[in-house]
């Protein structure tokens, strides 16, 4: 049978919240964290190979479509990472209450701007 | 099997129905090592990504000498090992979750696992094998 399954409802019919949106925003990001891994493997064995692999490695995360990935991988990290820590606290069981979750979901927002934040000071600053 | 059986024996016959329901579409029976393996990687990931984004930010300009000097380093070598495996072991977890959910054909459902596993043995082997030849220092 061709039913519909849920996801057909997103552009019209389905209002986003917060709870889902942050939801789907954990996957997403979880998704292209572990892309990015393919490039913290690169790196390593960059780092390892020096010469020529590196010096390609190391043009390519200067380049301005190297430094835009390196900063969509931070806020992609440290939102997954935040996030996941909220997961762990409703794992244990707390958290639950819909004004509990709301409150929290925006605490997630503003950790990862907040860490993104401070991070990329450090990098422009250090 | 069951045209063996008297058809007014109900009690057998849903018995069977029962039976090969969960022999195929029962639990798969090690569902919660996995989540169990999800959350500890998790729990693991937290110290080990600060430290690792961190020295990475600070690194991610950096030469080669310096990050190599730095990758050689006992501690910054294990923490970078320890992390990487972490992180590839919540990312099969977590991708396998999400095919789970999406791929409804079967074929197509382990042929997609088959290449995140195999990526994933791929990516922490070269990983590994990186650190530890700068930490050996060849």
């Amino acid at each position: 049978m061709e039913r519909p399954l849920s996801p057909f409802m997103f552009p019209i019919w389905y209002r986003f919240q917060i709870t889902s949106t942050l939801s789907i925003l954990h996957r997403l990001t979880g998704i292209a964290l572990a892309l990015g891994s393919i490039l913290l493997a690169w790196w390593l064995v960059a780092v390892a190979a020096g010469g020529e692999l590196f010096a390609a490695t190391h043009a390519f995360i200067g380049s301005p479509i190297g430094v835009v990935l390196l900063f969509l991988w931070s806020v992609a990290f440290f939102y997954h990472l935040c996030s996941g820590i909220r997961h762990l606290a409703w794992d244990a069981g707390y958290g639950f209450e819909i004004r509990d979750a709301y409150c929290t979901g925006y605490a997630v927002l503003t950790a990862t701007v907040v860490l993104t934040v401070l991070a990329w000071l450090y990098v422009l600053l250090a | 099997m069951a045209n063996t059986r008297p058809l007014s024996n109900a009690t057998a016959l849903r018995d069977e129905k029962v039976l090969r329901r969960v022999r195929h579409l029962g639990s798969a029976r090690d569902g919660l090592q996995e989540w169990r393996l999800q959350r500890r990687t998790a729990l693991a990931l937290i110290p080990l990504g600060f430290y690792f984004v961190a020295s990475m930010l600070r690194l991610a300009t950096s030469d080669q000498l310096t990050a190599a000097a730095w990758l050689a380093s006992p501690v910054p070598a294990l923490l970078t090992i320890l992390f990487v495996l972490a992180l590839l072991a919540h990312a099969v977890v977590g991708l396998r979750s999400v095919l789970v959910d999406y791929v409804h054909v079967r074929a197509r459902l382990v042929a997609a696992e088959l290449l995140v596993r195999a990526a994933a043995v791929v990516l922490a082997g070269a990983s590994v094998l990186a650190v530890l030849k700068l930490f050996l220092g060849r």
